[in-house]
């Protein structure tokens, strides 16, 4: 009897174990699925900046956006990440990569090697960008000067080093809806869309989130406690920005100055830094998509803290 | 009774740094708005809201340059975990890293002594804005705390 009960216990082991193995193959994208396709490198430029690519992965301390070398910390509750070098050196950085690899990895968070990223990687908003973008990137990617170097490992506490739950955290909190172009708004309204929600990836610091760290979808955009840290991260619908204009917004993609003269902190500088260099009418696009956003209540921000000696 | 008299004395002592502090950080914020008031009055010029205002100006850079005069001497050891009231606080970088905070503001004072006598029209305005504005955030990326 006992036999008999230890034996079913390890095959219903056995099958968890498969059924979870089974849930979280990481998803990866053929060449095969690849169409011939001439990038076109400047657009690859603009969509680095649109992705912010260099605020992580440009080598910190120095001011060449370009040196794609890795190495910034990016704390976060659950350990600290190490942004890898994707510069286009043959070791250390992604210069072996094939296009479909750097296809898998930006829109389904995959690594060349099968394994998953971890989501401080951007994947969630970056898979809801146009392939051929991604592509131009990459072609952009490859005319950068090659950085020596590689960045060290993650810094993360068990269980959240290990790469497989990855998978069950993209089936809870990765949407793999694509983007639809919501036909009854303008055309730039729908750039300003495809921007903040895809490469521009806003939502991934201005939103909530939950104990296992995805975006609470009903407070998206609504701000909420800074997830490298100490502070706030503000609300960007119209419950927190009700009071600035488009024109307000364009200008403080483009400048870092808020309507009140006030100036960009944190880590949106570092975004700024991407947004100077959007063209006016991609920063535009991106305001007029942020002022649709219905007011959305943000979780409750810390108490005014009282005078104390 | 002499010890009344030595307690007395301490706390009214230390009560007095207490407000001493609180003038201070009070002075140090109101000095970072009227700076943020002014800035906006550019940027209004630059955004096409007002028209271009050479006085205007002038104030401005006048201001940022007594900012940048003085700010190197608001966060003294003594301020260090004070609570402050508002939107923002001092980050514990700016005692941390004293020579990067003070190299930031050096910098800042330097793009606007640059800027003096340079802005003569609305292109140059909006120039040198910029150039100023990177200031700002420069500093405010590291040493400032956004709090809520």
């Amino acid at each position: 009897m006992l036999r008999r009960i230890l034996i079913l216990a390890i095959l219903a082991g056995i099958a968890g174990f498969g059924a979870f193995w089974w849930l979280t193959i990481p998803a990866t994208v053929a060449a095969s699925a690849l169409p011939v396709y001439r990038p076109d490198v400047a657009n690859g430029l603009a969509t680095f900046n649109a992705g912010g690519c260099s605020s992580c992965h440009a080598v910190p301390k120095q001011d060449d956006r370009t040196r794609l070398g890795g190495g910034l910390a990016i704390p976060s509750p659950f350990g600290t990440f190490y942004a890898p070098n994707i510069s286009p050196d043959q070791n250390d950085g992604i210069g072996r990569w094939t296009e479909a690899d750097f296809v898998t990895a930006v829109m389904k968070g995959t690594s060349p090697s099968g394994t998953h990223y971890f989501p401080a990687f951007p994947y969630t908003s970056y898979q809801h960008a146009r392939i051929e973008d991604v592509r131009d990137l990459f072609a952009y990617l490859k005319t950068l000067p090659p950085v020596a170097g590689k960045v060290r490992g993650h810094d993360l506490p068990f269980p959240f080093d290990i790469r497989r739950n990855v998978g069950i955290w993209k089936l809870l909190f990765m949407d793999i809806k694509p983007l639809v172009a919501d036909a009854g708004r303008s055309a730039q309204w729908n750039r300003g869309a495809y921007l903040v929600n895809g490469f521009g990836h806003c939502a991934e610091c201005h939103s909530p989130r939950n104990f296992l760290g995805g975006i609470v979808n009903a407070q998206r955009f609504a701000g909420g406690p800074n997830p490298e840290g100490e502070g706030w991260v503000p609300n960007i619908t119209q419950k927190g920005v009700s009071d600035w204009s488009a024109k307000d917004i364009a200008y403080f993609l483009e400048s870092g100055q808020t309507p009140d003269g006030d100036s960009a902190g944190g880590s949106m500088v570092r975004v700024i830094k991407n947004t100077s260099q959007l063209s006016p009418d991609d920063r535009d696009a991106i305001a007029d998509y942020i002022k649709s956003l219905p007011p959305v209540d943000g979780p409750p921000r810390p108490k005014k803290e009282a005078k104390e000696s | 009774m002499k010890r009344i008299v030595v307690v007395a004395a301490v706390l009214a002592f230390s009560a007095g740094a207490v407000v001493a502090q609180q003038d201070q950080v009070k002075q140090t914020q109101t000095m970072m708005k009227d700076n943020g008031k002014n800035a906006g009055a550019l940027a209004a010029i630059v955004k096409g809201e007002k028209p271009y205002d050479q006085p205007t100006v002038d104030a401005a850079l006048a201001q940022f340059e007594e900012t940048a005069k003085k700010l190197p001497t608001l966060f003294p050891e003594s301020i260090k975990g004070h609570k402050f009231e508002g939107d923002y606080s001092p980050s514990p970088k700016i005692w941390e890293d004293k020579a990067g905070f003070e190299q930031h503001v050096a910098s800042f004072g330097k793009a606007v002594a640059d800027s003096k006598g340079k802005i003569k029209n609305l292109d140059t305005l909006k120039a040198e804005l910029s150039i100023i504005g990177k200031q700002c955030g420069g500093c405010h990326e590291t040493f400032r705390v956004k709090k809520g």
